[in-house]
Order: structure tokens, then C-alpha cells, then sequence
């Protein structure tokens, strides 16, 4: 059996590694503790070089109090109203280009498949000044609307590539039989296809709600001020130009990180992918 | 005119022929079974009739309306998939249940004749499960039962039993016949496996690489094998052939005489009447139909005895190294190393 048990290992190696556990536990969640240590700390903490001990004072309900006291809830929302219309649109319309490019043979099929992969190997950093200018030029610029159909075009072409390698591994016979019934071609996808998807759709639609949440760099490209601005890009408005509120900021990085967790826990159990089981064979 | 007409069917994918020139008339209630080595085209020649596939050339004609070129909806045909294709997150009802519903045909006529096929499959019981929880001769009925309620008029069945195992195998077998003397619908069932060929069809067709090879009843193609494939593909053990040469084609078309290691028949049947006297020919005698006789023609040394119980088949060598085999019922005492001789009846040997 591999891994070997650690029951079966000498006592020496059993004690070594659950010495060895926790450090590299420790050591792993460090940046993770450290923010979460600098969220309840007073602000002279940081300004004495008190990063890593005791924190002088517990100051949780008054540095999360000032969090929320602040443009932040504005910024969540933002982020809000940025991420979830751009995993709809992103989900949706790679449900329907992965239907198309993996149920489909038709001229081209795999030039148009490779194209959307393509698109994934461009270095986005690339595309900072000509989408700057296009959503400039076509009135986007600052706006969330701006954001969200960026994001939507960008994400279209991993989650097509997910969507279409999924939709081809599902057994073809399905939609064979259906089309000998006589289901019509949309409701073979809508009745048939669609459901089976779940697993992919929930797994899709986690990852896309973490990547557009953590996005900081079109947020800070395409967006100024707390009008449009997700949270990420939020977060910097407590640096001000003389002096960084670290321990705001990092009461702030927490709230903004919860949402994906949350996320990620609501939908595990979507996550079971066997829900072909029993289809064929 | 039949249910189901095939005039001149070609397919290709790209260069790759795959049906040749198929012409194939089905009437109405008949079972019919295309059968024949994997790669002969027989799942292609289905798909071709269900309209999953487009002709390369030909017409299709099913209860009097060519179908050609209409979707497989349009066909009046329900398929039985061979890996059952049933919707995963549907129950049993709704399975069965889709099309009708689509077609906004009246709930309680849908519940109606779902349940009836439900009764005709004996599993008014699983309504209400979905294809996981059910065991694969449970599915494989389900998906019967899918095309049953369409009241189509043609079933189609790709290879409905290889996912089974043996025993479940059987007895699904005898359900299908059992279904078809019950339904009389008219029925294409492709399958690999003579003997469901044998013991299911009214009609068999024997197809190779693309081509119809023979069309038949089962006793016929059996007995009457139209050529050298047909009749060593049919039958288990399959048939012996040795090799020799045409001595004579007496006034009967259909006779000829054969010479060859050892054996001379008289006048027996000829299959390749176009064969003249000196061509090298094969005889074909079936394991079954020869003879243990002591005086016989056909000498072979035993190579291997195998036991299955209610029959014995014994492997011989010919003194001409032709590996030839023999089946008996009757209970035999011979090793391998043993000289056995035979006989034969001449009614039942071709040559080819």
C-alpha cells in the first residue's frame, strides 16, 4: 500500500513527523496568522516594530468596526456586483461554446477550440494599454460594466476549455438517443446535457468567483474610486500618502478573503463528479 | 412493399468504405439480425438506418415513406443503445417519460403507456429509481422500455447484450424474443454473437468488411451456407475445411466431387459453382457431422481433448497437417497421440 501507513513506521520516524507536522503547518500559515495578528492589533503596534509579539492591546471590534465604518462595505459590494454577473456570463456562455465544440463536428471545430485555448496563452499584462483605451474610448472606463465584460471576454476561453473537455467526455449515446426521440438540438442541451454539467458548472463557477474576486490588477487598470472599485483595489485606499493603516488594511484583507471561502464550502458537495454514474454501463 | 427498404446503401468515411452497395428488404414484424466480425459495418448499416450517420449513396425507405434524408426523429425508429444511454438524472418514469412529455402528449396518456411497458418489463416497481440504483439487466430493461412506449415502427437494437454478463445474457435473450412474439414489431438487431443470431432471428443477415455476404433464415444459412465465410462463421466449433481439388460437375449445377488428403466424396454439394474441374477447392464439413468410423476416409491424430461436460470436442491433426476438429455428445475414450478415423455424411458437406 502507498503511502506506507504511519502506524507501520519505526516510533522514531512517528515522532519526527509529528514534531514535523505543526512546524511546517506553522510555517505555512505564518503570513496568514501574521495579518490576522496585525487585524486586532492597535496602530502603535506598527509603528513601535511590534510585528510579530504580543499585541499590546486587543483592538478587534474597533479596527473591524473602522473597516466597516469605511468606503469597505462599498468596495465588497463592488466586488460583488463585478464577480457574480461575470461568473453568470463567463458559466453561460462556456456551457453553450463547450456544447457547441464538443457535440458538434463541423469545419473548424478544432481551429476555434484551439483559438479560445490560445486566448489563455496571451500574458494579459500585455493587454493593459489597448483594453485601457478600448474601454476608454467606448465609455467603460471606470465602471463596473467595464469590468465585468472584460472579465467575461478573458474567462470565456479557460472555462470553454473546461467546458467543452467535459461535454466530450460525457458518453455521445446520450444525446444519440435523445435525438432519436426527437428532442430538439436546444432542449438535448437544456434537458439532457445541462444537467449533467453540475459538477462542472459548481466546480467552473468557484474557480471564476476566486479568480475575478482576487483580481487586483484590471481592478486597478480599468477602475479609480469607490464608485467601481472592487475590494481588492479597495483595500489600498487606507494608504493614504503620508501613512499606512496596516492593521485596517489587514482587517480589510480578511473580510475580503471570506467570501471565495464561503463560497468554496457551500458548494463542495456540488463537487461529486459522479453523477453520470449509472448512465452507461 | 416491406416495412423496411435498403436500395444500394453506400457509406464512406473519407476513403474508407464501410457499407458496399447494401440492398436489404425487412417486412413488416420480422426479426431480423445483422450479424458478423467486428468492423463488418453491421453497427454502421443501423446507425444508417436510425439517421445517426448520413448516406454516402442509396436510399432507405422505412413503412413506405424513403427516410433518407430526414433527422432520426422523423424516422419512426426507437434504438437500444448498447451502453443503454439512459438519462442519469431522470428516474425509471421519467426516462421513459422525456420524449412523450416534449411532445406534449397528455399526462395521463404518458403515465398510461409508461406503466404499460413498465408491465410488459416486469419492473413496475422501479419507477421511481434512478438508472444508478438499478442493476445493468434492470437498465438494459429500462431502455427497452424507453423505446417501447414510443410505439415506433421499427425497433433498432445495437448490440443490447454485450454489457451483460452470461447468465444475464441469456435470460434477456429469451425476454427479447419473449417481447418480440408479444409486440410483433418489426426489429434490426445487430449483434456479434451467433447464437443470439441463431436463436433470435426470422432472418439473419451475414455481413463482411461492408457487404451483405447472405440473407437468410437462420436453418438456411446454416445448412446452406452461400459461401465459405457465411459457413465457417456460423457455427460453434466452427466448420473444418480441407483443402483438395474439384474432380467432377456432373449435369446438377450444384454438385460437384472433391479429392483431396485422403477423402473422395461422390457427388456433394458445390457452393462455388464457378469453380471448373482441376481448381483447387476446399471441403467443409462441420465438427458435429462427422462420423466416427473405422473404415472412413479422414484420419487425424488428436491434439487436444476438451470436456464441457454434455459435449466433447477433440482436436485432430490430418495426415496433410489440416487442423480439423470433431464434436459428439456420446461419451469418448481417446488421449491425445490416439488415431482416430471418420466418415461423413455427404448430405451434409460443401465444397467451397
Amino acid at each position: 500500500m502507498f503511502p506506507k501507513p504511519i502506524e507501520k513506521s519505526s516510533r522514531t520516524w512517528q515522532l519526527g513527523y509529528q514534531a514535523l507536522l505543526p512546524t511546517v503547518m506553522l510555517l505555512w500559515l505564518a503570513p496568514l496568522l501574521a495579518v490576522a495578528l496585525f487585524s486586532i492589533r492597535p496602530d502603535s503596534d506598527f509603528l513601535v516594530g511590534n510585528y510579530w509579539g504580543w499585541p499590546s492591546s486587543f483592538e478587534m471590534t474597533k479596527n473591524y468596526g473602522m473597516v466597516f465604518g469605511s468606503a469597505m462595505p462599498r468596495y465588497i459590494m463592488n466586488s460583488f456586483l463585478i464577480t457574480i454577473p461575470t461568473v453568470i456570463g463567463a458559466v453561460a456562455l462556456s456551457c453553450m461554446t463547450g456544447f457547441a465544440l464538443g457535440v458538434y463536428k463541423f469545419r473548424g471545430n478544432l481551429l476555434i477550440f484551439f483559438m479560445f485555448i490560445a486566448g489563455n496563452f496571451v500574458p494579459f499584462q500585455i493587454l493593459m494599454v489597448p483594453v485601457r483605451d478600448l474601454t476608454l474610448d467606448i465609455g467603460l472606463y471606470n465602471t463596473k460594466t467595464g469590468l465585468v465584460l472584460f472579465h467575461i471576454a478573458f474567462q470565456t476561453g479557460f472555462c470553454t476549455l473546461f467546458m467543452r473537455n467535459f461535454i466530450k467526455a460525457l458518453p455521445h449515446e446520450l444525446i444519440e438517443a435523445a435525438r432519436v426521440e426527437g428532442i430538439a438540438e436546444w432542449r438535448i442541451f437544456w434537458f439532457v446535457v445541462l444537467p449533467l454539467m453540475k459538477p462542472a458548472i459548481a466546480a467552473l463557477s468557484v474557480l471564476i468567483f476566486t479568480f475575478i474576486w482576487n483580481d487586483y490588477f484590471w481592478a486597478i487598470v480599468l477602475t479609480q474610486g469607490e464608485n467601481a472599485q472592487p475590494v481588492t483595489a479597495g483595500i489600498t485606499s487606507f494608504n493614504a500618502q503620508f501613512r499606512a493603516m496596516y492593521h485596517l488594511m489587514s482587517a480589510g484583507s480578511i473580510v475580503a478573503a471570506l467570501p471565495p471561502v464561503l463560497m468554496f464550502f457551500l458548494m463542495q458537495k456540488h463537487f461529486i463528479a459522479g453523477l453520470t454514474l449509472g448512465s452507461v454501463k | 412493399m416491406a416495412q423496411v427498404e435498403l436500395q444500394g446503401v453506400n457509406k464512406a468515411f473519407g476513403k474508407t468504405e464501410v457499407i458496399r452497395n447494401v440492398g436489404l428488404e425487412i417486412e413488416k414484424g420480422e426479426f431480423v439480425v445483422f450479424v458478423g466480425p467486428s468492423g463488418c459495418g453491421k453497427s454502421t448499416l443501423l446507425r444508417l438506418i436510425a439517421g445517426l450517420e448520413t448516406l454516402t449513396s442509396g436510399d432507405i425507405c422505412i413503412a413506405d415513406k424513403t427516410v433518407t434524408d430526414l433527422p432520426p426523429s422523423k424516422r419512426g425508429i426507437a434504438m437500444v443503445f448498447q451502453s443503454y444511454a439512459l438519462y442519469p438524472h431522470m428516474t425509471v418514469y421519467n426516462n421513459m417519460a422525456f420524449s412523450l412529455d416534449l411532445q406534449g402528449v397528455p399526462k395521463k396518456e404518458i403515465r398510461e403507456r409508461v406503466e404499460a411497458a413498465a408491465k410488459i418489463l416486469q419492473m413496475e416497481t422501479l419507477l421511481d429509481r434512478r438508472p444508478a440504483a438499478l442493476s445493468g439487466g434492470q437498465r438494459q430493461r429500462v431502455a427497452i422500455g424507453r423505446a417501447i412506449v414510443r410505439n415506433p415502427d421499427v425497433f433498432l437494437f445495437d448490440e443490447p447484450l454485450s454489457n451483460l454478463d452470461a447468465a444475464l445474457r441469456h435470460d434477456t435473450r429469451v425476454e427479447i424474443a419473449r417481447l418480440h412474439a408479444q409486440l410483433g414489431a418489426t426489429t434490426i438487431y445487430v449483434t456479434h454473437d451467433q447464437v443470439e443470431a441463431m436463436t433470435l432471428a426470422d432472418k439473419i443477415v451475414v455481413l463482411k468488411a461492408g457487404e451483405v455476404m447472405q440473407v437468410g433464415a437462420p436453418m438456411d444459412l446454416f445448412n446452406k451456407p452461400a459461401n465459405e465465410f457465411v459457413a465457417g462463421f456460423l457455427g460453434s466449433p466452427t466448420m473444418n475445411f480441407f483443402h483438395g481439388t474439384l474432380t467432377g460437375k456432373p449435369e446438377t449445377p450444384e454438385q460437384g466431387r472433391f479429392s483431396g488428403g485422403g477423402i473422395e466424396t461422390g457427388d456433394v454439394r458445390l457452393v462455388s459453382t464457378e469453380k471448373s474441374i482441376g481448381d483447387s477447392v476446399k471441403l467443409g464439413i462441420r465438427p458435429q457431422h462427422l462420423i466416427l468410423d473405422d473404415k472412413g476416409p479422414l484420419e487425424g491424430t488428436v491434439s487436444l481433448v476438451e470436456h464441457l461436460g454434455t459435449d466433447t470436442i477433440i482436436e485432430l491433426m490430418a495426415a496433410d497437417n489440416t487442423l480439423f476438429r470433431f464434436v459428439t455428445a456420446d461419451a469418448i475414450n481417446v488421449t491425445v497421440g490416439d488415431v482416430v478415423r471418420f466418415g461423413f455424411d455427404p448430405e451434409k458437406v460443401h465444397i467451397f
